[in-house]
């Protein structure tokens, strides 16, 4: 009897598993979204590379945050999402039962759309990732290098114990930047991380992007299409909760394939 | 200055005269004629009917024409006020009170008063919009007045009779002989034990409440009905609150033995409310985009509560339980019957004994007055309370101004 219920609990903890093919990190299968009764994201099939920059494009309201926010389960926090199919995250279900959301945002870093930095000093914003999954690290390592990962340590090397509050919005970006690399993700995830910035901060963002695909993973949602062409490898277009497109960004931008994703790009609508 | 303006000046200066002097009569309820209140109403209304015709004659345009309109309803309380009996009589409908016409007057005075202060700043203005709004922010600076003129009364008229009272001995010594000598030193150290504890015992159980609100419950059945209860339990009037103590604390748990604990268990379902209300808006102040960047690093929604939610809103929080202590220390009714004995108790000896407490004691020397000669050791303790009390408050503020979080 009871190895039969411990059985039944073994079988039950043990996590679906498949092999992705070589050189992909993610990748949907199936995946729609509900938030109560309206259908946000309609049988998304979608494949992200590793070490490459994939840009999710499309009018307001097409989900595109929607589905970034799937990768690493941030809808969770929102009570009435119901999801179908799966995500899979190096091989891993990311929506199986038995996935630990806290797991899962360790391997998968956020950037969010406006710069958020907690009103604790610049170092204690970049070790708190490390302090709350308990990192066996030195404090004044981590921050050293994600800042300069972040190419932001020569702005504040001098002033680390000051309220992250007291830097500019650019700054509080590339610091938000630092503190999502500070728990050593794999995947990095940004919600339009440039539409609260000018013009000077979005070039050094950007800039950044190009040096962080070397090590990283990183998707990236944005309403700016320039900066998609810029920026990323692979683009999705996506219109009303359904992907339209997915090709590599030169393709997309230079000869697509469906109409809906010519016209937007072209500027027609949206 | 033109015409116009020293026309409406003369209105604002009148009109300010007579609702002075309605208050005043309203106040001291001297017996007053008819005719004072009508010849100030009627040379009010005058002076509209001035200031309406003339701007008519200088500009040709009928902007004045609603001056002209509200002096003859002023016309028209003054002379319908004189049908107003000299006692309305309301017992013939089952209400026991008889309301003499001074009353009427005076309350006319006051409100024509107000009223037409208000009116004088658009003959002041030209008619035009402006006038409107130095109207709107006039009658926004007298309800200021309004709201701090009995705040002041009430502190000047203790501070000033009370004063003498305060000594070092006052502050020192024992009670003696039912108050009427020596001091109120175990009523202070009793009063202050007394919000100590209570402060510890509602500090966890309201943080506790706001959290549980503000961060895990779901919009549902059960968030309407806790934060219906504790709206209850605000609105309950405190002598309630000294009841259920009783009932409950005093005879239940402590077998009939009245203590400090008892007390500071009412004082803290009292001040329940007031500290998960003001924690749950300084956790709800805390913007979601710190909750998310944290959640999005891998922390637990613990972790998150514990070390980005809580420490912002931390001076939010204290800030309101001080507040709530401030009035738990003014409360009497609720100790009344759970905490306090007459004046004889001593200083405070333990948890489960009895103690004195200030508002108690003021109560208590209260009913002594015109049986003995304590009203200026009553006055004294009646300062003493304020102090304390707003010494509590005060800190609050300045808690709450240092540790200010902008986001």
């Amino acid at each position: 009897m009871i190895n039969k219920v411990l059985e039944l609990l073994k079988e039950e903890k043990a996590c679906q598993r498949i092999s992705l093919p070589p050189g992909i990190k993610a990748k949907t299968s199936g995946f729609s979204l509900w938030y109560g009764s309206t259908k946000a994201l309609k049988d998304i099939n979608i494949e992200i590379k590793e070490n490459k920059v994939t840009a999710i494009i499309g009018p307001s309201g097409c989900g595109k945050s929607t589905l970034l926010r799937c990768f690493n389960r941030m809808n969770d926090t929102i009570v009435s999402v119901r999801t179908e199919g799966n995500i899979w995250l190096d091989g891993y279900d990311i929506y199986d039962d038995v996935t630990d959301c806290v797991d899962i945002r360790r391997k998968v870093g956020m950037v969010f759309q406006k710069p958020n930095p907690f009103p604790f000093s610049i170092a204690n914003n970049i070790y708190y990732g490390c302090q709350v999954n308990d990192m066996d690290v030195e404090k004044d390592e981590v921050v050293e290098r994600c800042l300069k990962q972040a190419a932001l340590w020569e702005e504040v090397k001098d002033r680390l114990s000051e309220n992250a509050l007291s830097l500019s919005g650019g700054q509080q970006q590339r610091l938000c930047i630092a503190r999502a690399l500070a728990i050593e993700p794999e995947v990095i995830l940004m919600d339009e991380p440039c539409s609260a910035l000018d013009p000077i901060a979005t070039a050094k963002i950007e800039d950044l992007i190009h040096e962080l695909k070397k090590d990283y993973t990183v998707v990236i949602v944005t309403h700016n299409m320039q900066q998609a062409a810029r920026v990323s490898d692979y683009t999705a277009y996506m219109y009303l909760g359904e992907l339209i497109e997915f090709g590599k960004t030169k393709q997309i931008f230079e000869k697509p394939r469906e109409e809906n994703t010519e016209k937007y790009i072209t500027g027609r609508f949206g | 200055m033109s015409g116009r303006k020293l026309i409406a000046l003369w209105l604002f200066v009148v009109s300010v005269v007579v609702a002075l002097m309605g208050f005043w009569f309203m106040a001291t309820r001297a017996s007053m004629d008819y005719w004072v209140m009508a010849g100030s109403l009627i040379l009010i209304s005058i002076t509209c009917y001035l200031s309406g015709v003339h701007h008519y004659l200088t500009t040709k345009n009928r902007h004045g024409r609603y001056i002209i309109l509200y002096g003859s309803v002023v016309l028209m309380v003054a002379g319908l006020s004189i049908y107003i009996p000299d006692v309305l009589d309301l017992r013939p409908w089952e209400i026991y009170t008889r309301i003499p016409s001074d009353f009427f007057f005076s309350f006319f005075m006051l409100i024509i008063g107000i009223l037409s202060s208000y009116v004088s700043f658009r003959p002041f203005h030209n008619f035009t919009k402006e006038g409107a709004q130095s109207g709107a922010y006039y009658i926004i600076h007298l309800s200021i007045i309004f709201t701090l003129f009995p705040l002041f009364l009430i502190m000047f008229n203790i501070i000033t009779r009370g004063m003498g009272g305060i000594t070092w001995e006052f502050l020192t010594e024992d009670i003696v002989s039912m108050g009427e000598k020596g001091g109120v030193y175990p009523a202070i150290l009793g009063t202050l034990a007394m919000i100590s504890l209570t402060a510890i015992i509602v500090l966890p159980l309201g943080v506790g409440t706001a959290i549980y609100l503000a961060e895990y419950a779901r919009k549902g059945l059960a968030v309407r009905v806790i934060r219906t209860a504790v709206n209850i339990l605000q609105g309950t009037p405190s002598i309630v609150h000294g009841l259920f103590g009783y009932a409950f604390f005093v005879l239940i748990l402590f077998n009939g033995q009245k203590c400090l604990l008892a007390g500071a268990l009412t004082l803290a379902i009292l001040t329940l409310p007031i500290v998960t209300r003001s924690a749950e808006e300084a956790l709800n102040a805390v913007p979601g985009e710190l909750r998310d960047a944290s959640l999005a690093l891998g922390a637990t929604k613990w972790q998150t509560i514990k070390k980005v939610v809580i420490p912002p809103s931390m001076p939010g929080i204290l800030t309101g339980t001080v507040l709530g202590i401030g009035r738990a220390a003014g409360e009497t009714a609720p100790i009344m019957f759970t905490a306090v004995y007459f004046s004889g108790t001593g200083t405070p000896s333990g948890l489960l004994r009895p103690i004195m407490a200030l508002p108690y004691h003021l109560l208590s020397l209260y009913r002594l007055v015109g049986y003995r000669d304590v009203e200026p050791q009553a006055w004294a303790t009646a300062l003493l309370l304020l102090i304390i009390v707003l010494g509590i408050n005060l800190s609050a503020i300045i808690v709450r101004e240092k540790y200010r979080q902008r986001f």
